[in-house]
C-alpha cells in the first residue's frame, strides 16, 4: 500500500446536517431490517428504552485495539466502543458521525468540526487534541487497516476543529477514516498505559465494557455520555460466545437468547418462516470468488482462466448453494460498493461450454490437465460450490481434486502462495471501490492482487488515476474499465454477492445491519421491555 | 505396617505420574509444531501482511528455534505449573483452565451419576430376569447406543428436551440459582448414555456370576429374602468391578465431556481446547492437554487404589499390578476387566 501523490484534481463535498442522516438512517434501518419476514414492529410504534440484549456470536472477542484489529469478532466489538469521525449509513453512504466537515477546492484540506456536546463515556469532553492523538496513534501503528491517504499534517485549529492536509488528493480518504480503526479515544489513553487503556477503553461509542473474557463473552453497559440524545435504549448488551451455528439457532429459536450474528444460507428460510424469529437478510460488501494463481503455468495462460469461467454456470451455483440469499456476481465489486457495474450487460463471461472448449483448445492445453483446489474446512456451502466446480471442469477435460484443509493450514497456504486454485471471499471495509480494487488487483500490495500475482500495467494505473479522480462521471469510467479488463482476463471468477444474514426474536425492534456486517446497537430496542 | 505400605503405594504411584506427565508434554508439544498453521496468521486474519505477521511471530516468539521454545515451555510448566499465556487472549492458560473446569467437572460429576442411576437398575432387571425380554432388551438398547456418535445423542436430547419440550435450556449455561444443574443436566445425560452401555453390560455379567455363586445359594437356603440378598450381598460384591470399569472409562469420560460442550455450546474446558486447536493457540491446547491427562492418571491411580482397600483378597502390591494394567486397557473394555474377583473366594 503505497501513498501516492499526482496531479491535483478538485474534490469537494459538504457535510450534511447529521441529525437529518441519523434519523434517515434510523427510518431506513426500521424498513429494511425486517428483511423478508414479518414486520416486527409497525409503523408508528416508539421505541422503548431498558432491558439487555444476548447477541449470539460464533467468536470470542480477544482484543480491543481498535488500531491493531481486523477481524470481525473485535472489529464489531471495537465499533460499539469508538467511533470515527465519519461513518456510513446501511446504504453505504458517508455520513458525518462525531464530526461534520467541510473539503477545500483542491480536495487536499478537510476541516472537521466536532459536534456540540460530544464526550466519553468517563464524561470528559471530546477535543481536537484527541482526535489528533487518536488519528496519528493509527498512523504510526499503521496495522491491518492502515490510513494509506497522503496524510502531511492532522493539526487541531480550533476549540471544535481539526484540520487535516493531504499532499496530494485522495478521493477515498473520507471513506478510509470511516473504517472503525480511525475511532477517537482520549489522548495518551487518559494517562493510562496502552495495555491498561485497552483492558478497559474509554471511547465515544454507545456501549461500555463491562465484564470481558477474552475467550468467552463480553458484556456491554450502556454509555451515560452518548452524543445521541436518548440512545443507545439498551441498558446492557451482551456478546454470548456459542462456538456451534447449529447451538446459536436453536437458542434464538427456544428465546434463550435475543439476536444471532450469523444465519447459514441453508437455514435462512427455515428462520425467516419460523413465528417466533426474524430474519434479517441486507447487502454485504463481500463478493465470493475461485482465486488462480496465475504464477501456476496452468493458469498463467488466460485462456484457460477464461475456460473455466465459459465452464461455469454462476446462476446454477448460485442457485444451488446460497438458498436465494445472494446476487449473481458479474464483476468484482459488489452492487453496494461505488461504481458497481453489476448490472451492466455481457461484461462476464457467460456459461457456454462451446466457448470453454474452444478457449481450452487455444490454450496450451487443449486436451486439460490436472489440478488442485483449495477450500477451507468447515465451510459446508464452499464444498459444494468446490464439488460443482469439479464436475463442471471435467466436462472440459479438466480434472479437478479438491484439497480441504482447516483455516489455519489454509491460510499458511495460500499466503505462502502454494496452491493452484482457491475458493474465498473478498470484502471490503468501506463503501469507495479502491479498497477492493487494491486489494484484489495491486501486484506491489502486500497480498499481490489477493495471492493471484495477477498484474495487468493498465489496471495498475487506472487503479492510481481511481484515487486521485473526484467522485463523478470520469471516476465512474475508471471502475467500469477496470472491471471489464478483470472480467475479460479472469484472475478470480466472481460467483455471487453473499448477503449479511442475521436473524433477532420478534422482539427485537430497530435491528440495522451495516453492509460490513456489523450492528448499529444504539438504535435497537426491545419491545418487551 | 498397612499405613507404611499405603505411603509407599501413593508415592509409587505420583512417581509414575512423572514419566506420564512428561510423555505427555512432549507429544503434545512436537504433535502441534508438526501440524502445519501459523498462529500468527490465525490472529492477524487474512488481510496480515508479511511484516505484520513477522512482527506477531517474533513478539509471540515462534520464529525462535524449536529446542528454545521446548526448553522455555519445560521451564515454565515446571516452575509455575503453568503452560504460558494464550497466544490470542494474553491470558495466562492456568487461569484459563481453572476458570472453565468448574463447568466440565460438573458435567462429569453429573454425568458418573447418572449412568450409575440408569445402569444399575438396568442391570439388575435384566439379571434377574435372564433371558426374559427385559434382558434382550437391555442387552441389545446399549449396543444400538454404543454405536450411536455422542454429538449425535447431544443434538437429539436437544430437539426433544429442548427444542420441543422445553424442560431444559438449548445450550449454554445459566446464571440464576438451580439454573447451572439444569443447563448441565443435557450435556451430562448425554455423556451418561454414552457411558451407561458397557456398565450395564458389565455389571449385568458381574450379576449373573454373583447370582450363581454357592454363597447365594447357602442364602437362598438359608431362607434370606431375595431382596435383601441382592441388595446386602450380591450388588455390594459386583460393585467393584463396575467401579473399576468406570474407572478405566475416565478418559472416555473427559474425552466425551469435552465433545458434549461443543454441541450444548458451553463454555467449558472442551470449547477452549476446540477454540484453540483451531486458531493454533499453542500454549492453550498444551495446557488442556496436559491437566486432562494429569485428571486421567490421578483418577484411574486412586481408583486403582480405592480398588485394593475395598477389596479384602486384593493386597496392596497386586493392586498397584492392577492399576497399572488398567492403564494400558482400552477405553470401553467389555465385560469381565481385570480385577474380577471370583466368587468362590468371598463368603
Amino acid at each position: 500500500m503505497t501513498r501516492t501523490t499526482s496531479p491535483r484534481s478538485r474534490t469537494r463535498r459538504r457535510g450534511i446536517s447529521a441529525a437529518a442522516a441519523a434519523l434517515a438512517a434510523a427510518m431506513l434501518l426500521s424498513a429494511c431490517a425486517a428483511g423478508s419476514g414479518p414486520a416486527p414492529s409497525e409503523a408508528g410504534a416508539d421505541p422503548v428504552s431498558g432491558g439487555t440484549l444476548t447477541f449470539g456470536r460464533v467468536a470470542a472477542v480477544n482484543d480491543l485495539d481498535l488500531n491493531q484489529q481486523i477481524t470481525a469478532n473485535n472489529a464489531f466489538a471495537i465499533d460499539k466502543i469508538f467511533e470515527p469521525l465519519v461513518s456510513f449509513d446501511e446504504s453505504g453512504e458517508i455520513i458525518p458521525w462525531l464530526a461534520d466537515y467541510e473539503v477545500d477546492e483542491a480536495g487536499l484540506v478537510y476541516t472537521f468540526t466536532l459536534r456540540d456536546g460530544v464526550s466519553f463515556s468517563n464524561g470528559d469532553p471530546v477535543t481536537p487534541d484527541d482526535v489528533v492523538f487518536s488519528l496519528n496513534r493509527h498512523l504510526e501503528v499503521g496495522g491491518p487497516l492502515p490510513l494509506t491517504a497522503p496524510i502531511e499534517s492532522i493539526e487541531a485549529t480550533g476549540e471544535r476543529d481539526v484540520t487535516i492536509t493531504l499532499s496530494g488528493p485522495y478521493t477515498p480518504f473520507l471513506s478510509e477514516l470511516s473504517g472503525f480503526a480511525n475511532g477517537i479515544f482520549p489522548a495518551d489513553f487518559g494517562g493510562q498505559t496502552e495495555e491498561e487503556f485497552f483492558a478497559d477503553p474509554i471511547g465515544t461509542g454507545p456501549f461500555v465494557v463491562d465484564e470481558w473474557d477474552p475467550n468467552g463473552d463480553i458484556s456491554f453497559v450502556k454509555n451515560e455520555h452518548y452524543w445521541q440524545e436518548g440512545k443507545p435504549y439498551l441498558d446492557g448488551l451482551v456478546y454470548r460466545f456459542i462456538a456451534d451455528d447449529t447451538q446459536l439457532r436453536q437458542q434464538l429459536a427456544a428465546g434463550q437468547i435475543d439476536a444471532i450474528d450469523t444465519v447459514p444460507a441453508a437455514n435462512a428460510a427455515e428462520v425467516d418462516a419460523a413465528a417466533d424469529t426474524v430474519l434479517s437478510q441486507t447487502e454485504s460488501w463481500a463478493t465470493e470468488q475461485v482465486f488462480f494463481n496465475t504464477e501456476r503455468e496452468q493458469f498463467a495462460d488466460e485462456h484457460v482462466r477464461r475456460a473455466i469461467a465459459h465452464a461455469l454456470d454462476r446462476e446454477g451455483i448460485t442457485a444451488a448453494t446460497t438458498f436465494d440469499t445472494a446476487e449473481v456476481a458479474n464483476v468484482l465489486l459488489p452492487p453496494s460498493i461505488l461504481y458497481s457495474a453489476n448490472a451492466e450487460p455481457g461484461i462476464a463471461l457467460e456459461h457456454d461450454l462451446a466457448a470453454a472448449k474452444a478457449e481450452l483448445a487455444k490454450s496450451a492445453y487443449p486436451d486439460g490437465f490436472s489440478t488442485t483446489l483449495l477450500i477451507a474446512s468447515g465451510n459446508s456451502q464452499r464444498a459444494q460450490i468446490a464439488q460443482i466446480v469439479q464436475e463442471s471442469l471435467a466436462e472440459i477435460g479438466i480434472t479437478v481434486e479438491i484439497e480441504q484443509l482447516d483455516i489455519a493450514v489454509f491460510r499458511e497456504r495460500f499466503f505462502a502462495y502454494d496452491f493452484d486454485f482457491m475458493l474465498n471471499s473478498g470484502q471490503s471495509d468501506a463503501p469507495d471501490p479502491n479498497g477492493f480494487i487494491t486489494f484484489q488487483a495491486d501486484p506491489e500490495g502486500f497480498s499481490k492482487s489477493y495471492w493471484t500475482h495477477f498484474t495487468d500495467e493498465r489496471v495498475t494505473e487506472l487503479m492510481h488515476e481511481g484515487r486521485e479522480t473526484p467522485n463523478g462521471d470520469a471516476r465512474e469510467a475508471i471502475y467500469l474499465e477496470i472491471q471489464e479488463i478483470l472480467a475479460e482476463q479472469v484472475p478470480y471468477i466472481p460467483l455471487f454477492f453473499p448477503s449479511n444474514l442475521k436473524a433477532t426474536t420478534a422482539e427485537v425492534q430497530g435491528f440495522a445491519v451495516l453492509p460490513n456486517g456489523s450492528v448499529r446497537f444504539q438504535d435497537v430496542w426491545l419491545a418487551g421491555s | 505396617m498397612r499405613t507404611g505400605r499405603v505411603v509407599r503405594v501413593v508415592g509409587r504411584s505420583l512417581a509414575r505420574l512423572v514419566p506420564v506427565v512428561l510423555g505427555v508434554v512432549v507429544a503434545v508439544f512436537f504433535l502441534l509444531r508438526i501440524v502445519p498453521g501459523d498462529p500468527a496468521a490465525m490472529i492477524l486474519g487474512e488481510r496480515a501482511t508479511p511484516e505484520s505477521l513477522a512482527a506477531l511471530r517474533a513478539e509471540l516468539g515462534l520464529d525462535l528455534p524449536l529446542w528454545q521454545q521446548f526448553l522455555a515451555f519445560v521451564t515454565q510448566v515446571v516452575t509455575q505449573f503453568d503452560t504460558g499465556d494464550s497466544l490470542v487472549s494474553g491470558v495466562s492458560t492456568r487461569e484459563l483452565v481453572f476458570e472453565r473446569a468448574p463447568v466440565s467437572l460438573g458435567i462429569v460429576a453429573l454425568a458418573v451419576l447418572l449412568a450409575i442411576l440408569i445402569a444399575v437398575p438396568l442391570a439388575v432387571a435384566a439379571a434377574r430376569g435372564k433371558d426374559g425380554w427385559v434382558d434382550h432388551v437391555v442387552r441389545i438398547l446399549p449396543t444400538v447406543g454404543m454405536g450411536m456418535p455422542l454429538f449425535w445423542i447431544g443434538l437429539l436430547l436437544i430437539i426433544l428436551f429442548a427444542v420441543h419440550l422445553r424442560w431444559f435450556p438449548v445450550g449454554g449455561v445459566g446464571s440464576g440459582p438451580g439454573e447451572p444443574l439444569r443447563s448441565l443436566f443435557l450435556p451430562a445425560l448425554a455423556v451418561a448414555l454414552g457411558l451407561a452401555p458397557p456398565l450395564i453390560r458389565s455389571l449385568r455379567a458381574q450379576l449373573l456370576e454373583v447370582l450363581d455363586a454357592d454363597f447365594v445359594t447357602t442364602l437362598r437356603a438359608a431362607r434370606v429374602p431375595e431382596r435383601s440378598i441382592l441388595t446386602r450381598h450380591v450388588l455390594r460384591n459386583a460393585a467393584l468391578p463396575t467401579l473399576t470399569l468406570l474407572s478405566v472409562n475416565t478418559a472416555y469420560l473427559v474425552g466425551g465431556t469435552l465433545v458434549v460442550e461443543k454441541v450444548f455450546g458451553i463454555n467449558g474446558l472442551g470449547t477452549l481446547l476446540f477454540q484453540s486447536i483451531g486458531s493454533r493457540d499453542f500454549p492453550v491446547v498444551q495446557g488442556v492437554a496436559l491437566y486432562c491427562a494429569i485428571v486421567v492418571v490421578l483418577v484411574t491411580t486412586v481408583a486403582g487404589l480405592l480398588a485394593a482397600l475395598l477389596d479384602p483378597r486384593l493386597r496392596i502390591a497386586p493392586a498397584l499390578d492392577a492399576a497399572a494394567a488398567l492403564d494400558a486397557a482400552p477405553a470401553i473394555q467389555p465385560a469381565a476387566p481385570d480385577a474380577d474377583p471370583t466368587p468362590e473366594d468371598r463368603s
